[in-house]
This record gives C-alpha cells, sequence and structure tokens, in this order.
C-alpha cells in the first residue's frame, strides 16, 4: 500500500457497468525522498477508487493489485487501486 | 517477501473497517545489498517493530486477511519479521 497525495478528481462518462457510480480521484505516490523532506511526491500519477472522501492535497494509502478489487467481495471489479486509508499523520525519519 | 527497514508510521482515521486497531508502519523495501528498492510501503504490524528496525515484510494478500480475520481488507503487506541479523554472500554491507 502506497502512500499518494490527492491532486484531482476524474469523471467518467462511460464506463464497465461494476464501475459505475464510484468516486475516482488522482493520487500521485510518494518516493521515500520526497516523504523525508516533505517535498512534493514525484510518483507516476494513477486513478484510484475512492469511497471515503478523500480531498485535494490529503496524503491517502492506496492499496493496489488484487487487493484494491478484495472490499468488494464476492463481487469482481475491474479496478487495481483503491484509497484503503486518509492519513492523518506522517512521521519519517 | 522482501527485507525492509521501518522508516516512519503512520495514523489514519478514516479507513476500512479492517484496519481497525492495526499499528500502520512506513517500510522501505530493500535491494540484498541495502539500497532503498521502490516506494515506500505501508505495513500493518502486530510485531512491534520499531523506527530503523531491519524487518521482512510480506506481501501475500491471503496470509493478510488470514492475520486480519477479514474477508475484505484492501491491506496487502504485513511485518511478518524483526531481523537480527542478515548477511548476504556478495553483498558488500
Amino acid at each position: 500500500m502506497r502512500i499518494a497525495e490527492v491532486i484531482g478528481t476524474v469523471t467518467l462518462s462511460r464506463c464497465h457497468p461494476s464501475i459505475a457510480g464510484y468516486r475516482w480521484i488522482i493520487g500521485v505516490p510518494y518516493s521515500l525522498k520526497a516523504l523525508k523532506d516533505d517535498s512534493v511526491p514525484d510518483g507516476e500519477d494513477i486513478v484510484i477508487l475512492d469511497e471515503s472522501g478523500a480531498g485535494i492535497g490529503q496524503k491517502i494509502g492506496v492499496s493496489e493489485g488484487v487487493e484494491a478489487m478484495m472490499p468488494f467481495q464476492p463481487e469482481r471489479k475491474p479496478i487495481d487501486a483503491y484509497n484503503a486509508c486518509i492519513l492523518d499523520a506522517v512521521q519519517v525519519k | 517477501m522482501q527485507l525492509a527497514t521501518i522508516v516512519g508510521q503512520a495514523t489514519a482515521t478514516v479507513k476500512h473497517a479492517s484496519m481497525a486497531g492495526w499499528k500502520l508502519l512506513i517500510a522501505q523495501p530493500l535491494t540484498v545489498d541495502g539500497k532503498p528498492d521502490g516506494e515506500p510501503q505501508l505495513v500493518i504490524d502486530n510485531l512491534g517493530a520499531g523506527l530503523d528496525d531491519r524487518v521482512i515484510i510480506c506481501n501475500d494478500g491471503a496470509g493478510t486477511r488470514k492475520l486480519m480475520n477479514s474477508k475484505n481488507s484492501p491491506v496487502r503487506w504485513f511485518v511478518m519479521g524483526i531481523c537480527d541479523r542478515s548477511e548476504a554472500k556478495n553483498a558488500h554491507r
């Protein structure tokens, strides 16, 4: 589960019926260096399915891979990034 | 499973229900010669790993779900062991 910063949202006009009606946010993952000196995240941005209402600028934990679909068990959804948690505090040495 | 160093911790109030009560640490996966390997990962921990501990983190989602006693948890990485000492044959460390 990588740490990402929310930079925007996405609205879908047409999509697979099983993923219609969800909120999509764009997150940019943090590298260790960016986390350490608290600078702008420098990873590659990904679109994340969000059910907790993360706001722009918040740090979130992004669950990726098949685990992104697990919260919807036994339903199967074609997603690979899910907002598992909105981080209140991140302390990095 | 991969060698990693605990570089920090994170707290989250808004999160997937299955994550309630679990400690969230930030682990930086390492290559065999101790260099950072990819982005830092949020891992759950119940072994009490502390800052700068060398740990083994595991990304077996099924194992994580069994550990968390939840069928639909989006968490994937967890701390599986805390290393006392680790050596690699031709690693110059």
